[in-house]
């Protein structure tokens, strides 16, 4: 434990992995393999997850759905004077938006209409009302820098033809363009006044799609949803923590899978390397058997085969994480992103921010390498506890 | 049950070394029964060729338990965000009933798989190994030990529920909580602090008279002597706050972990101490032993204190 | 000193086929003292010399190599007792072929973890001993007989040790080479070491140089 590290071991470790080619190649191949796959998993959710994370903390604190044979209707806008009377409340505010689908483009897109006479509930819909001028003449809307691309590539450049319920057209005019604070915002998120927004969807004034309500303080969340759900029995009342929640069950449930898929895959692993460190060709009980012979002591070798062992695995820890960083961070994981996304038909596209996460590289370090050299343990000693007569017979 | 890849990690893991620990047990009692180095029969044989398998495998839990062991400080520390109230690891300790002595058992642990393998380390030096019998029969109860604290941690994670609330460690080592710890705590500083100094001069006196029984046992008292005054006392420095008593919040990254620094200094001294007077060796070997203890323990004592003498040359009053 | 007291050594191939290498073997061999091991091939001469350098372990009796028990050690211990008082020429050489004349030299020497200085000292010295220094670089499969063989001697020797054993070491050698090795032989007597050459070359007997031959026939020594 004290000794100075040995090189020449070292040395003669790298050679002897060296001189069997061919088995190094296969171990090396078959575990960076699954680093890497484990490694991309854990990048790819902890990413998915920051992203969420944000997208869900700048949502309101308390959402109000009106709930209709099972289902969300339109709720009553004056629901939100009640509302503010409740002790706690800072702020409640009749939502209306929803989604429309571009047969063209082939995605949703989230349309959101603001009043600008109203305090706005998040600060990107503040700046966009600050710096566009939605009561116009002329119907407008601003784009999510997403979105303005979409309609470009369908050409729609200067205005969009909503299609109403009834199907007549509205033309709007395109205003400008925004950058949202997530990826997730620009990309499919359109703005224009309610009154517009009502037009297109054909929503009465009295009504709104939700009722989003700002508690100041955090603690009293809980208390001011249950305080509104006595209220008003017939609505669905989903505060952000319940978000959250929901949010980090579906990824523990996917993480779940995967990592049960990965012990499985883990346990094949040892016994293959248990296998394969067993299969010792004679020329490898030759050469330990000179060892032995010439003085070299059974903890010598044992000493040795632990520098393969862990020379190998370390090495395919280091190749299987850096192919993982590429893989998702430069290449953006393709096939395994949408596992975990799940977002079927809205075909999004959004980058995966990069972060750095020392405890999942640990976590990986941790899972993968002591495995490895566990599984040569027993092989290892075997071949170091041969007797070295047989090598002059 | 608290279900987070790391806690799944832990329990891999955990796995495999009780996997490979049971294996050196089969081993460890064949050796016991059987061992006999005056025999040239075959099973002496295969004993002689099985001890090498064994002392591997220990030697390689203990190399894995060690960043394990930081591994699962840190995890507590992760899983204090996701429990209502807790704010560091000892909130999550708190959680379970077993939480406790689940901590306690690990750094025993830790002492004792590092005891047997400076045993072993001694043993393999002589030819006729005279410890060989002792060694693996302690390794039969090691190995009881060690099973206890894979099942506790098992256990302990199952039990943690995510929807309850815990005490936060301000609570815990508060002199106001009914526990054993508020009674220490609420004992004068002073006679804390002055037992931790006297403890530690009289280490440094029966080094240089080289007694290694009495010094082994002044390392022992060092341990409790040690976590006491850190809780109590030094702990407080750490802080800056005199209510502050929690050991583990100076594990986490606002107070630049220097509670990794301060416990692995504790365990390296402690234990090279102890084991002069557990583990019999030549000479050369007695005096490395006693110089890294030495070496260690005062490291600690001077980064302890430093965080006391820092506070008062920055605020010219004590807390 | 060597001794070996009522060496019995019975290999066991199967439970039903066991083959009786020595037979009450008692055998003495002086400090400095060049034995030659005369005998067919299966008459027990390697078993002895494997005894002697601690390889495997008699049924019964004892090997006694200064005053110490060595057939009593531990595998780890034999380890070091060979590595520090044998130098051990295999029949077949058994260098490890892809490594350089350098490497193999020096295989004795790496668990020990020498200072680089000391390692390059010790090769240099043996290397030149048994001239080839300058093929220190070459890989050894390249090499001819030999110089193969001058490296499996010189590979013996990098420990310095006291007693030298050579198995059958002119069985691959011409007439040239047997006689080059003898000369080896010769030279290293000279410096004092205790040689023990088991071998049914005739080029070996009625050397003047050397101390006794032995006969080993079925197992036991003809006296």
């Amino acid at each position: 434990m004290r000794n100075k590290i040995n090189i020449y071991l070292i040395e003669y470790a790298i050679n002897s992995i060296l001189r069997q080619k061919y088995k190094a190649i296969f171990i090396t191949t078959v575990f960076t393999l699954l680093i890497f796959l484990l490694t991309a998993v854990f990048f790819i959710t902890n990413s998915l997850r920051y992203e969420l994370d944000s997208t869900v903390d700048s949502l309101p604190e308390i959402t109000i759905q009106n709930i209709k044979a099972g289902r969300e209707c339109d709720i009553d806008v004056d629901m939100v004077d009640d509302i503010l009377g409740i002790a706690g409340v800072n702020d409640a505010v009749a939502r209306v938006w929803g989604y429309y689908y571009f047969k063209n483009g082939g995605v949703n897109l989230s349309l959101v209409g603001v009043d600008e006479y109203e305090k706005q509930y998040k600060k990107s819909f503040s700046n966009i009302v600050e710096k566009f001028d939605l009561n116009s003449k002329t119907p407008s809307m601003v784009l999510g820098s997403g979105v303005e691309k979409i309609f470009k590539d369908s050409y729609y450049d200067e205005y969009f033809n909503f299609i109403k319920p009834d199907g007549t057209l509205k033309k709007v005019y395109i205003a400008g363009v925004f950058d949202g604070a997530t990826e997730l915002e620009s990309n499919d998120m359109i703005v224009m006044s309610k009154e517009l927004l009502r037009y297109i969807f054909n929503i009465d004034d009295d009504k709104a799609t939700d009722i989003v309500v700002k508690v100041a303080n955090p603690k009293e969340v809980s208390m001011v949803a249950s305080k509104i759900r006595l209220m008003f029995p017939n609505t669905r009342v989903i505060t952000k923590q319940d978000l959250k929640i929901s949010y980090q069950n579906i990824f523990d449930y996917k993480s779940g899978v995967f990592l049960a898929l990965f012990i499985v895959g883990l346990f094949t692993f040892f016994i293959i390397i248990y296998d394969k460190a067993s299969g010792l060709s004679s020329e490898e009980k030759r050469e330990i058997g000179i060892l032995k012979a010439i003085g070299w002591k059974v903890d010598d070798v044992l000493k040795e085969k632990f520098y393969e062992a862990f020379i190998i695995s370390f090495f395919s820890y280091i190749v299987g994480v850096s192919l993982a960083v590429g893989y998702v961070y430069i290449f953006q994981a393709p096939l395994l992103k949408n596992i975990f996304i799940g977002y079927s038909d809205l075909k999004v596209s959004f980058e995966l921010p990069f972060i750095f996460d020392i405890q999942t590289l640990v976590l990986v370090f941790l899972l993968t390498i002591p495995i490895y050299v566990g599984a040569t343990i027993i092989p290892s000693w075997r071949v170091a506890t041969l007797d070295a007569d047989e090598v002059i017979r | 049950m608290i279900l987070t890849p790391e806690v799944l990690a832990i329990l891999i893991i955990n796995t495999t070394l009780a996997f490979f620990a049971f294996i050196a047990f089969i081993l460890s009692v064949k050796i016991y029964l059987n061992w006999d180095l005056e025999s040239s029969s075959t099973l002496q044989y295969k004993l002689e060729k099985q001890s090498y398998l064994t002392a591997t495998i220990i030697k390689y839990i203990f190399i894995v338990k060690v960043p394990l062991f930081l591994f699962f400080i840190f995890t507590l520390d992760k899983i204090s965000n996701i429990l209502i109230g807790a704010m560091c690891g000892a909130g999550v300790v708190d959680a379970t009933e077993y939480g406790t002595y689940l901590f306690v058992l690990k750094i025993i642990n830790l002492y004792i798989f590092a005891y047997w393998l400076a045993l072993n380390s001694e043993d393999i030096k002589h030819e006729n190994q005279p410890y060989t019998k002792q060694k693996f029969g302690m390794f039969i109860i090691f190995f009881l030990f060690f099973m206890v604290e894979v099942i506790l941690e098992g256990v302990m994670f199952s039990a943690i529920d995510v929807k309850e609330m815990v005490d936060c460690c301000g609570t815990i080592y508060s002199t106001s909580s009914s526990t054993y710890i508020a009674d220490i705590l609420k004992l004068s500083p002073y006679i804390i602090v002055g037992i931790f100094y006297t403890n530690f001069l009289l280490i440094i006196l029966f080094y240089f008279l080289k007694r290694k029984y009495i010094f082994s046992f002044l390392n022992l008292i060092f341990i409790i002597t040690s976590l006491i005054s850190l809780i109590a006392f030094f702990g407080t420095y750490i802080y800056q706050l005199p209510t502050h008593h929690c050991p583990f919040c100076f594990l986490q990254k606002d107070y630049d972990y220097v509670g990794y620094i301060i416990y692995i200094f504790l365990f390296v001294g402690t234990f090279f101490g102890m084991i002069t007077g557990f583990v019999e060796t030549s000479l050369e070997e007695l005096k490395k032993r006693y110089n890294i203890s030495l070496v260690f323990n005062t490291f600690y004592v001077l980064l302890v204190t430093s965080y006391v003498v820092v506070f008062f040359i920055k605020n010219g009053v004590w807390l | 000193m060597i001794e070996l007291k009522d060496i019995n050594k019975i290999y066991e191939i199967n439970k039903n086929h066991k083959v009786e290498a020595l037979k009450k073997v008692n055998l003495t061999i002086k400090e400095g003292e060049l034995i030659v091991l005369k005998g067919a091939s299966g008459s027990g001469k390697s078993t002895i010399l494997s005894l002697i350098a601690g390889l495997s372990k008699p049924t019964s009796g004892e090997v006694i190599v200064d005053s110490k028990q060595i057939s009593k050690l531990l595998d780890n211990f034999s380890s070091v007792y060979r590595r520090d008082n044998i130098g051990f020429i295999f029949q077949k050489y058994n260098l490890i072929p892809t490594l350089s004349v350098k490497e193999n030299i020096a295989l004795p020497l790496v668990p020990l973890n020498p200072t680089t200085k000391e390692l390059e000292q010790k090769l240099d010295k043996v290397m030149d001993m048994f001239h080839i220094l300058h093929k220190k670089d070459m890989i050894v499969k390249n090499l001819s007989g030999g110089e193969q063989q001058r490296v499996a001697i010189a590979r013996s020797y990098v420990n310095n040790p006291k007693i030298i054993i050579a198995d059958e070491p002119t069985a691959n050698l011409d007439k040239k080479l047997s006689l080059k090795f003898i000369e080896i032989l010769k030279e290293l007597k000279s410096l004092g070491k205790t040689i023990i050459v088991a071998t049914h070359d005739p080029l070996f007997y009625g050397l003047e140089f050397v101390d006794r031959e032995i006969e080993v026939h079925n197992g036991s020594l003809v006296l």
